[in-house]
């Protein structure tokens, strides 16, 4: 009465249906938990209701017009990957719970996809008794989901083997190798182009060439590590905050960043023992800054002179309540030492106009005479 | 007569013109139906768009240039959108009559062909050609734009939520400036002098745009953008924020002005004019006390002393998100007030004044607000509830996102005895 893949669906439908009864009764908020698992058990319901119809497309053993033509009598089905795969699946599924979530991810993942292509391979094999049209049909359901999903695996590993690579090569190596290797991918593409008779296979040919060599040359450079990457400065954030000098002296690339250095509030240079400012948009060394109140400013300073210093912004003191007790509190924040040519951010908040303050807000280098420039915060 | 005869029945009757259809099989009454069918809204779309464009109240055109960087970008826009026009014509023109001339009429499919490379190739050369010929001058005048060797005069502009502030460093540019100068919602600058204004933000991205004067430049928290502003005469010139910036975006409006070299001077000059108390006893001394008391938290008036002798600094930082508020010291000067979004006079002098021809500009705006165009309703509405005029985020009990802070005036519940103190002792802010 039960055909053979009916059999599995209706256990499978058991099991859904005895799973929400137990989930249902036994979890609280399981409101989503239930319909998920009632969900489940219907679509099973409804797979051994086609089942059941169409007999699994088993021929009936009175029907001996169908002898030449059923599956089972005329091919045997090709052999299959997928319970391998599966049993793969499984093993990385116990490794898994073992081992980490990443590989238990992993391992649900491949025991899906290998559930998903067994079943339907199984069921083309038996769709009809011609091997090429089950064949047909087998790929038109699947290879909607399979083509794209390869092609974004496949890409993916070219782009992470690419970055790989990038990284591994010196800045202007691999600029100059990739307009290289981009010339030769137009040039290639425009030949095809031009000469439309090109075989297919040679086409396939130099491709797969193409992406193996850069999956290959991606693992080496994986396995030599990334070229050393320059550090640049990092922006003191934290206002008035003035740690140890020579904590962590600044970057003396810093002056690389081209993005850090534009439209700052000013750069504050030392060069011969004293300070000036470079103000955007005011001609001039500058012996004033005017910053915005309640603004963040972004302010570098660079160092040209031989000994390691520090730039402090100086917002003077205010008497600031704390649990109850007026206390004096300077304001200031400051770069850390910075090496000769080297430079640093400094990130400033001045809350208070400068005439609220009786001494000048100002930015000063300890230990060198001429080193200050006026703010002025309106 | 054909055509009386075709649109007569039309008129009075539907019927009519089926029947005529029907019995004579004359097309020309359907081919003069679906015309005038659809005449009138090609006509109507035609009118108005030949109409829109004379519209003469457009303060904010960017078709009319009052100053050196608009007129650049004017006299750029206006090539390539005649080219652009040209090539408009030209492809809605081909593609028509291919549309038309090609059109299915149960005809074999054509003879199929595959490129034609010498047609190919010209449509690419002719566009690429087109794009350098736009691109060198575009590329040339953004140079220009981005200039600030040449600057004359520096103003930094802050944008918060939702109004502008200006801040004139001390300088020897402007005709000179002694101290800093902060004021808000009008930008003065001298006329036919190069300003740079420094652009930033204190709380999200604004962007700064007075259309007559130059193109947009965004303001970004932490950075200085920087935007040259020259205006040719006198005169006074509309903008508004262009980046949406949250609830009261459409409020955040301004105004550059500009004067004569000399009436700038007079300008600067009245800015920094020391403070000047009211008289003991009046009104307006009434509302300086309750000014110190319920304003100068946020509001700072330079010179303003407090009950010790010394001058009241006010910490916005303390109340509002974005750490300033408007400074008021010389309120009247200017005709505008919260973002520039509100009138100090009346609407019969503030047309006056935008429309005074520009060798009296100067002499009209150094005015300020006269007492006889004095409005206040505007300014009784905000001190009554500000975010009735303007939305903002001010209710005391939906500030946790903003650590207990505004964003806006929030409404002081002041007494209308005390709103007349207040307003009596601001109008003599000046």
């Amino acid at each position: 009465m039960f055909t053979t893949g009916s059999k599995l669906f209706i256990g499978a439908s058991v099991v859904a249906l005895a799973s929400a009864i137990v989930y249902g009764t036994t979890q609280d908020n399981s409101t989503v938990g239930i319909i998920g698992l009632v969900s489940a058990t219907i679509a099973l319901v409804f797979l051994v209701g086609i089942n059941l119809w169409v007999r699994d497309s088993n021929v009936s053993a009175d029907d001996t017009a169908a002898a030449d033509t059923a599956a089972a009598t005329t091919a045997t089905p090709p052999g299959s990957m997928w319970p391998l795969v599966a049993g793969l699946g499984a093993a990385l599924l116990a490794v898994g719970l073992v081992v980490g979530r990443a590989i238990t991810w992993m391992s649900i993942i491949v025991l899906i996809v290998a559930m998903v292509e067994w079943m339907v391979q199984s069921w083309s094999e038996r769709a009809s008794g011609d091997a090429a049209y089950n064949t047909m049909v087998r790929r038109r359901i699947m290879h909607p989901l399979e083509l794209p999903v390869l092609g974004a695996i496949g890409l993916g590993i070219i782009i992470f083997s690419f970055s790989r690579i990038m990284l591994r090569l010196p800045a202007v190596a691999g600029a100059i190798a990739f307009s290289a290797v981009s010339s030769i991918v137009l040039l290639f593409g425009a030949l095809l182009a031009a000469k439309r008779n090109v075989g297919r296979s040679l086409v396939a040919t130099l491709c797969t060439i193409g992406a193996v060599g850069i999956i290959a040359a991606g693992v080496t450079s994986a396995v030599a590590g990334s070229r050393e990457i320059v550090k640049h400065e990092v922006p003191s954030f934290e206002e008035n905050t003035c740690g140890t000098e020579t904590d962590g002296e600044a970057d003396i690339h810093a002056s690389r960043a081209v993005a850090a250095k534009s439209n700052l509030s000013a750069t504050i240079v030392l060069s011969g023992g004293k300070l000036h400012a470079e103000v955007i948009g005011v001609i001039g060394a500058q012996d004033t800054v005017t910053l915005p109140r309640s603004g963040y400013s972004y302010v570098r300073f660079v160092n040209l002179d031989a000994e390691p210093r520090r730039l402090i912004a100086d917002f003077g003191s205010e008497m600031v309540d704390v649990n109850g007790t007026a206390v004096e509190t300077s304001f200031k924040t400051c770069t850390q030492a910075v090496g000769q040519d080297g430079a640093q951010f400094l990130v400033v908040h001045p809350v208070r106009p400068s005439n609220a303050s009786e001494a000048p807000f100002t930015f000063n280098v300890p230990g060198v005479e001429g080193g200050v420039v006026t703010i002025v915060v309106p | 007569m054909s055509h009386s005869f075709a649109t007569k029945p039309v008129q009075s009757n539907m019927t009519t013109v089926k029947k005529v259809q029907n019995q004579s099989g004359d097309s020309m009454t359907s081919n003069s139906t679906r015309r005038r069918r659809w005449a009138m809204p090609v006509a109507a779309v035609a009118a108005f768009t030949a109409l829109s464009s004379c519209a003469k109240d457009a303060p904010q055109d960017t078709w009319q240039p009052a100053g050196e960087n608009a007129r650049k970008i004017n006299d750029l826009q206006i090539w390539p959108f005649g080219i652009a026009g040209i090539v408009l014509l030209i492809v809605t023109a081909v593609v028509g009559y291919s549309v038309f001339k090609f059109r299915d009429r149960g005809q074999a499919i054509p003879k199929q062909s595959h490129g034609k490379p010498a047609l190919e190739i010209a449509l690419t050369i002719l566009p690429a050609l087109i794009l350098i010929g736009i691109g060198i001058p575009t590329v040339s005048t953004l140079f220009e734009l981005a200039k600030t060797s040449d600057t004359e005069c520096v103003v930094n502009v802050t944008g918060q939520q939702w109004w502008w502030e200006y801040d004139y460093p001390a300088q020897a540019g402007c005709g000179g400036i002694e101290k800093p100068i902060v004021t808000s919602g009008q930008l003065v600058i001298p006329a036919g002098q190069r300003v740079l204004l420094r652009i930033a933000s204190r709380d999200v991205i604004h962007s700064y745009w007075i259309p007559k004067l130059n193109g947009k430049r965004d303001a970004v928290p932490g950075r200085v953008q920087t935007l040259r502003m020259q205006a040719d005469q006198p005169g006074i010139y509309s903008g508004q924020c262009t980046e949406f910036c949250g609830l009261s975006h459409a409020y955040m409006r301004m105004e550059a002005v500009a004067l004569d070299t000399a009436g700038f001077k007079t300008w600067v000059t009245n800015q920094l004019k020391p403070y000047t108390a009211p008289t003991a006893g009046t009104k307006s001394s009434e509302g300086e006390a309750l000014f110190i008391t319920n304003c100068t938290r946020c509001h700072q008036v330079n010179g303003i002393l407090g009950s010790d002798g010394k001058e009241v600094i006010a910490r916005p930082d303390k109340y509002v998100y974005a750490g300033v508020a408007p400074n008021l010291t010389a309120l009247m000067t200017r005709t505008t007030f919260a973002g520039a979004a509100f009138d100090l006079q009346t609407a019969a002098c503030k047309t006056k004044l935008w429309d005074t021809p520009s060798d009296q500009f100067t002499a009209a705006y150094l005015e300020g607000v006269t007492p006889q165009c004095l409005d206040t309703v505007q300014l009784r509405e905000w001190l009554r509830n500000p975010t009735a005029k303007k939305p903002m985020y001010a209710d005391p009990t939906k500030l946790a996102t903003t650590g207990g802070k505004y964003r806006g005036m929030p409404n002081l519940g002041l007494t209308e005895d005390q709103i007349d103190k207040l307003v009596a002792y601001l109008t003599e802010r000046k």
